[in-house]
């Protein structure tokens, strides 16, 4: 037992300094992204990531796809709001602590449908899940005094918190207040998943998720493991709930909706469900597409939808997988032999890129905006673009031309030399074995 | 090891006119069978005589259409798997059914974690479980694989596949094993260490094994039971199983004398 705790302790120590720069980065990030939009943004981040962490727990962990998990964040936001209301009236509860209630509401819930959809496993269990949330969406025009009918509950962080407000001056009147709240309960929730992951019942759900079958006979009930699995998870998911309703002050019925459900199953793959930190980082990139290319771009959702499929065909591991595979290249010097291929693909990829940018969004001005005040002129990349003429197109076509006759022999070319590493490498691994 | 280690000592089991339908076609055809606690015992029987699917009626994968199945004097014949699992009565399969992308050390803890009784909890630290750890790491020894015990369990060969999989089945400490075929698709000397293997982790229990390979059956079983057409036609000792008429008739095609 000395010898597998001394074992232990150097991952021991790394993981404390990962924790450790993970909580930096909460901490400074205000302080390097200034603009009042980037506080915006990396509050919805912090929410989001709580939310696709949670789902994890079912996708990555437990192999469970389930299509309505904004169900569980959906009800757990509007029980907090519900309450934050209530607080509003002298109800004496703190608004810090409030998505705590988020989230065990999001876990009563858990309970009840999970009991439901965890009978069946596999494609039987999300297309329930699908049944649930489609229930659920529409229970919410059904009882308006619940979900608010069309409009939503709408609240006021700002309460009457006397004690708070005049001790430590928190009464989340400013955004910076709401985005240190969002991180911390975002830190926490992150290590409280991952602590999950090494216990009985996380290491089982792995089981699970592997080979069903066999954990009947080590012992284990799997519907039993799927349900637990399912209300641990609605907990963190009512928590993001409820930080999402501090953060925006309304929740309406799309916060239980199937749009919802999808996006964080779309974030969660495009992290990559097969690592802990893969939903992180998905969650960051959804955000981005979903807010801040938002911003620019009408066009913002079919971005995401290409992207999602192009990472479900070639990197279907994710955005995770993909940059611990390019540092496995280069931790073993694999690097050298291939960087004419791989800057190819990427000056390829780029101009490629460029095209595709430029058909999309005349295209899209075409369209939707060419009755506005400029007509089919438009700004494109910072200059005048008149979509309706020909020079714009002649640009358009010989880019993506271009681009795919650099992009594609590279790309061939690319596959062959990574694949050929990838095999070196795991020759040399099976000899370190084997000597 | 901490206290509450549930380790079975060895149980015996018992068949009464056991049957199993699937549709109108009977598989299972009234089997009766007694096996006595700490007895080696192997189950032989031409292809399609419903080997496997008796293994499967005992280990609670089917439900039996009819009659009775007993594990230590206690009716389990109804009971889900994971149940008669708990009350000490462990198997293996015929394809390898392990947890692929877990190690080969990970696919040990798990299957030690109820028999400890860590059941679904989640507010235990699994790297603290030192007696899980414990066990799975002296697993890994007795099934010969310490070197392998942090890699996927999946890239494994298929020799080693096999040995896991009777690793995980024994290592919670269940009181009857049941392999079926732990040999199949192994080379001679793969198989005679496999046997060595089975003979060592399976001391102080109640062995049942389904086997193909006579030499296997004739080196690890104490009693042979021939199952044919869904029907025991003899259990007896090795020698006696030889020299059964009957058994000669429909099994061994005269051909059981050389292995005696």
């Amino acid at each position: 037992m000395a010898v597998s705790t001394i074992h232990f302790a150097p991952r021991n120590a790394a993981r404390y300094i990962i924790w450790g720069f993970t909580a930096l980065i909460f901490a400074i990030a205000p302080f390097i992204f200034t603009q009042g939009f980037a506080l915006t943004l990396m509050t919805q981040m912090g929410v989001f990531i709580i939310f696709s962490l949670s789902y994890n727990m079912l996708l990555g962990q437990t192999g469970m796809l389930s299509f309505g998990h904004a169900v569980y964040a959906g009800l757990g936001a509007f029980v907090a709001i519900h309450l934050l209301n209530a607080i509003g009236k002298g109800l004496p509860y703190p608004v810090w602590a409030l998505p705590l209630v988020g989230g065990i509401a999001g876990a009563f819930f858990g309970v009840i449908f999970g009991y439901v959809t965890t009978k069946k496993s596999g494609t039987p269990f999300a297309m329930i899940t699908l049944g649930i949330v489609e229930l659920v969406f529409a229970c919410s025009l059904m009882f308006p005094w619940f979900f608010g009918g069309e409009g939503g509950i709408s609240s006021n962080r700002v309460v009457k918190d006397a004690f708070l407000a005049q001790t430590f001056g928190l009464d989340f009147a400013s955004s910076i207040q709401v985005y240190y709240l969002v991180a911390v309960w975002c830190f926490v929730s992150m290590i409280a998943m991952f602590a999950f992951t090494h216990t009985p019942l996380g290491r089982i759900a792995n089981a699970v998720r592997d080979n069903p079958e066999r954990v009947e006979f080590i012992g284990y009930n799997t519907q039993r493991v799927r349900f637990l699995v399912v209300v641990v998870s609605s907990f963190f998911a009512g928590i993001s709930g409820g930080l999402s309703a501090i953060n925006f002050e309304i929740v309406t019925a799309e916060n239980v909706s199937a749009i919802r459900s999808g996006g964080v199953l779309l974030a969660t793959f495009i992290g990559g469900a097969l690592f802990f930190f893969g939903p992180i980082l998905g969650a960051v990139v959804f955000i981005l597409f979903a807010v801040a290319l938002s911003d620019f771009t009408k066009a913002w959702q079919l971005y995401l939808g290409v992207f999602f499929v192009i990472m479900v065909l070639f990197a279907p591991g994710g955005l995770s997988s993909l940059i611990l595979m390019n540092l496995r290249m280069a931790a073993k010097g694999k690097f050298r032999q291939m960087t004419d291929t791989y800057v190819g693909v990427i000056i390829g990829g780029i101009v490629l890129l460029l095209g595709i940018i430029m058909a999309v969004e005349m295209t899209y001005h075409l369209t939707l905006e060419s009755t506005g005040a400029k007509g089919t002129v438009m700004s494109l990349f910072g200059f005048e673009t008149d979509a309706a003429r020909a020079n714009p197109w002649v640009i358009c076509v010989s880019l993506l031309l271009g681009g795919l006759a650099i992009f594609e022999p590279m790309r061939r070319q690319f596959v062959q030399k990574w694949d050929d590493a990838q095999v070196q490498i795991e020759v040399d691994e099976a000899k370190k074995v084997v000597l | 090891m901490s206290a509450n280690t549930t380790t079975f000592s060895a149980l015996p089991l018992e068949l009464k006119d056991v049957r199993k339908a699937f549709g109108k076609t009977e598989i299972i055809r009234g089997v009766h069978l007694s096996i006595k606690a700490g007895e080696r015992h192997a189950v032989i029987g031409p292809n399609g005589a419903g080997k496997s699917t008796l293994f499967n009626l005992i280990s609670g994968r089917f439900p039996a259409s009819s009659g009775a199945i007993l594990l230590g004097g206690q009716d389990i014949t109804r009971k889900a798997s994971y149940d008669i699992n708990r009350m000490g009565l462990s198997r293996s399969f015929q394809i390898t059914n392990i947890f692929g992308n877990l190690s080969v050390f990970e696919n040990l803890r798990c299957a030690v974690l109820w028999s400890l009784g860590y059941q679904y909890s989640f507010w235990k630290n699994l790297n603290k479980l030192t007696d899980a750890e414990d066990k799975a790491d002296a697993m890994l020894k007795r099934i010969g694989l310490e070197r392998r015990r942090d890699i996927k369990a999946s890239l494994l060969t298929y020799a080693e596949q096999r040995a896991l999989e009777i690793g995980i089945t024994v290592v919670g400490g269940a009181g009857i094993v049941l392999l079926d075929e732990p040999t199949a698709g192994m080379s001679r000397s793969e198989s005679d260490r496999a046997v060595e293997l089975i003979r060592d982790v399976t001391v102080g229990k109640t062995l049942i094994m389904v086997e193909h390979d006579m030499s296997v059956v004739f080196g690890l079983a104490d009693r042979i039971s021939v199952l044919v057409y869904g029907e025991v036609i003899a259990t007896d000792t090795p020698q006696k199983i030889t020299e059964n008429a009957a058994v000669q008739e429909a099994y061994l095609g005269g051909h059981g004398a050389d292995h005696a």
